[in-house]
């Protein structure tokens, strides 16, 4: 289990790490969201030992990371780096001969992704020719090749077209499978919520909300609540207690009310004013939780 | 995998994809050719004859030139093309004499057997023409008195151009060992120096090439900066030496091919000293051309940051020459215990036979010790300089946004 603890990292006045906990079990898949520069780069950075942190703690199996300990895991950058000159194969072999593989159990992880990826007909092919997209393929297989326990991706959905969104999706669920621990960053939240079980938010360099994605949504302050009408739908706003914020899609009122709200008072308005089309109270979405927590 | 293991991996990806890159296939090709042209071409295209034109006005200036001939000549092996032949022109007056000079027609110009005439006198070194008629002329002068009292001129001729006097030093060994020895120590510092400036850049323009590309992240996110650092220069440093040593190669075979320069006898065991401090040399520049390298985010960049170690490379081949000429001396023995120049001042105080043993280990010690010291103080500095980006990165704070 790889456990990030109170972790504080200033770079001279500024604060990028400001109280960042959070935790990945092997065989868990824990999304790390945040908006930009609140610090996700940052403290994957600080895994990594890239960065030493001003204080707290990482620890794999309750143990402080050691140099030996990161040939075990799996990084990609948020900045991708590939030697552009360099052969598609000739790149991930030479990856995985610094995670230890030997020369051929190298070349063949090599080959297996590269296949696993789509691209087997361009193992021969320099870095710099292939396409942005097939690049970022190459990427998560560097961070694949050794096989390794612990997997941190930064931003790995970004720039991939929906096939290879759907490809990427389905190994990093298959890797989570095999028991490995699989953390990784993103904006997409839809795709977060639907990989992930675990979610931490951070804000301004602090873990601000962790835990599992659905008791997050259900202990949440806050519902989510969606009404369409013949006429107005956002006259009937003033019947309606602790609304926290509404927003207009077309004729959809979308509001995010209080928990507590009891909201049968507002249904039979609503009726009573007009035909209902749609009617929605549910728990949060991901991105209603998201939203409250960066606000 | 052991430390070094992974630091191999480095260097063999180093040699793989640079041997087979075309600006190392195409830099090797050109510096061998350049070596073989600057041997080859004399030969083809001039004659060991150094030929020159005199003009001639008036009387007496054609025992002179004929003298100085005899004299410029007398050194020649037999069989062996003379050293030096003058074509004489003759004018009728100064005037059109000084005219043929200013375009060129010839070289000087003798008048009455009493006045040389010459374009300039010459840079370092002076006018070598001048100087054989300058002597021819006193040659004569001397003949004409003694013909005087009877005695042979060619007797007078022997005595002014008889051999050379042997030369014995008081250090012990024969002279032309100790010949030889200077000779490869000041070779070696040539080389030194040039490879420092050349191969230094090598290493310098790699590792911001890496950091460019952002391919470094990845690499030290699993492996230790100092194996990065270490691999880097182990890989081109091997491709530098054998590209030094095939243009090496190239020029002895060239020179024994067309025979256009005499080598001295070369002992094995002075080559050696000169390889290892060649080596221990390469390895300290290239530790901080690689710490260097780290501190700058683009290529363009990487030639600014280059000045303190090419400095220090100068200032290496300068106190080294200095201690040459005095090589017991102050200078010479404080520079022999700092790391950056030793590498340069103890081949040449082997060679000359003026280092104490317990300098020369010293030395060796202080060295290696600071290879060590530099590529963990280097490391630090690559590791916090490589994910500093946008401009330079100050010293201090590479150092301390380094993890470790």
């Amino acid at each position: 289990m790889l456990q990030v603890r109170d972790l504080h990292k200033s770079f001279g006045d500024i604060r990028a790490l400001n109280g960042c906990t959070f935790e990945v079990r092997r065989g868990g898949m824990l999304g790390f969201l945040g908006p930009n520069g609140a610090g996700k780069t940052t403290a994957m950075r600080t895994i990594f030992r890239l960065l030493r942190p001003d204080s707290g703690s990482v620890t794999w199996d309750d143990q402080p990371i050691k140099p030996d300990d990161l040939l075990r895991f799996g990084y990609m950058p948020e900045q991708r780096g590939l030697y552009p000159k360099m052969k598609a194969r000739d790149q991930l072999a030479y990856l995985g001969r610094l995670h230890g593989l030997s020369n051929e159990a190298a070349r063949g992880s090599a080959e297996t992704w590269i296949e696993r990826f789509g691209l087997g007909d361009r193992v021969d092919d320099t870095i710099e020719s292939l396409s942005h997209g097939n690049q970022q393929r190459v990427q998560l297989a560097a961070a694949l090749v050794h096989d390794p326990e612990l997997l941190v991706l930064d931003e790995p959905f970004s720039g991939l077209d929906p096939i290879a969104v759907e490809t990427m999706s389905d190994v990093l669920r298959e890797q989570a499978a095999l028991g490995k621990a699989v953390v990784f960053s993103s904006h997409q939240l839809d795709l977060v919520e639907d990989l992930c079980e675990e979610v931490a938010i951070i804000n301004a360099g602090e873990v601000v909300v962790r835990g599992d994605v659905d008791r997050l949504k259900d202990s949440a302050p806050i519902r989510h609540l969606e009404l369409e009408t013949e006429g107005n739908p956002s006259q009937l706003l003033e019947f309606l207690d602790g609304v926290q914020s509404t927003q207009l899609d077309g004729e959809r009122l979308i509001a995010i009310i209080s928990a507590n709200t009891d909201v049968r008072g507002f249904i039979a308005h609503a009726q009573a004013a007009g035909k209902v089309r749609h009617f929605a109270y549910t728990t949060p979405s991901l991105s209603d939780l998201f939203r409250q927590a960066v606000r | 995998m052991t430390g070094f293991g992974t630091l191999w991996q480095v260097a063999l990806r180093e040699i793989t994809e640079r041997i087979r890159s075309k600006a190392y296939l195409i830099t090797t090709a050109l510096t061998v050719l350049i070596v073989l042209g600057l041997i080859v071409a004399p030969t083809v295209f001039g004659s060991d004859t150094e030929e020159s034109a005199v003009g001639s006005v008036g009387e007496g200036n054609e025992q002179i030139i004929a003298t100085a001939v005899d004299l410029g000549n007398a050194n020649d092996e037999p069989g062996d093309p003379p050293s030096i032949a003058i074509e004489t022109v003759e004018f009728d007056d100064r005037e059109s004499a000084a005219m043929a000079l200013e375009d060129g027609d010839v070289d000087a110009v003798l008048v009455d057997g009493e006045e040389i005439v010459v374009q300039s006198v010459g840079g370092f070194g002076g006018n070598s023409l001048a100087n054989g008629l300058q002597r021819a002329a006193g040659t004569v002068h001397i003949q004409e008195i003694i013909e005087e009292e009877g005695q042979q001129a060619a007797d007078i001729i022997e005595i002014l151009s008889s051999d050379p006097l042997e030369t014995t030093t008081l250090a012990e060994g024969d002279p032309d060992e100790s010949d030889s020895r200077t000779f490869v120590a000041y070779f070696g510092l040539l080389l030194l120096y040039l490879a420092v400036l050349l191969y230094g850049t090598w290493i310098l323009t790699g590792v911001t090439e890496e950091k460019s590309n952002r391919v470094v992240e990845v690499l030290l996110s699993s492996i230790r900066p100092w194996q990065i650092l270490g691999g880097k220069i182990l890989g081109i440093g091997s491709l530098a030496l054998l590209q030094l040593l095939g243009t090496i190669g190239a020029a002895l075979i060239a020179l024994r091919v067309t025979g256009a320069f005499d080598l001295p006898p070369i002992e094995i065991t002075s080559v050696l000293n000169l390889l290892l401090w060649f080596v221990i040399g390469f390895l300290i520049f290239a530790v901080l051309f690689g710490a260097a390298g780290s501190l700058v985010s683009r290529t363009e960049e990487a030639n600014t940051i280059a000045m303190p170690m090419s400095m220090a490379a100068v200032v290496g081949f300068f106190v080294s020459i200095t201690a040459l000429n005095d090589p017991d001396g102050v200078v010479a023995t404080i520079f022999t215990f700092v790391p950056i120049t030793a590498p340069f001042v103890v081949p040449v105080r082997t060679a000359l036979q003026s280092i104490p043993v317990w300098q020369y280990s010293l030395a060796l010690v202080v060295c290696l010790a600071s290879i060590g010291v530099l590529t963990v103080l280097a490391g630090r500095i690559y590791a916090g300089g490589l994910l500093r980006y946008g401009g330079r990165v100050g010293l201090r704070e590479a150092w301390q946004s380094a993890a470790e």
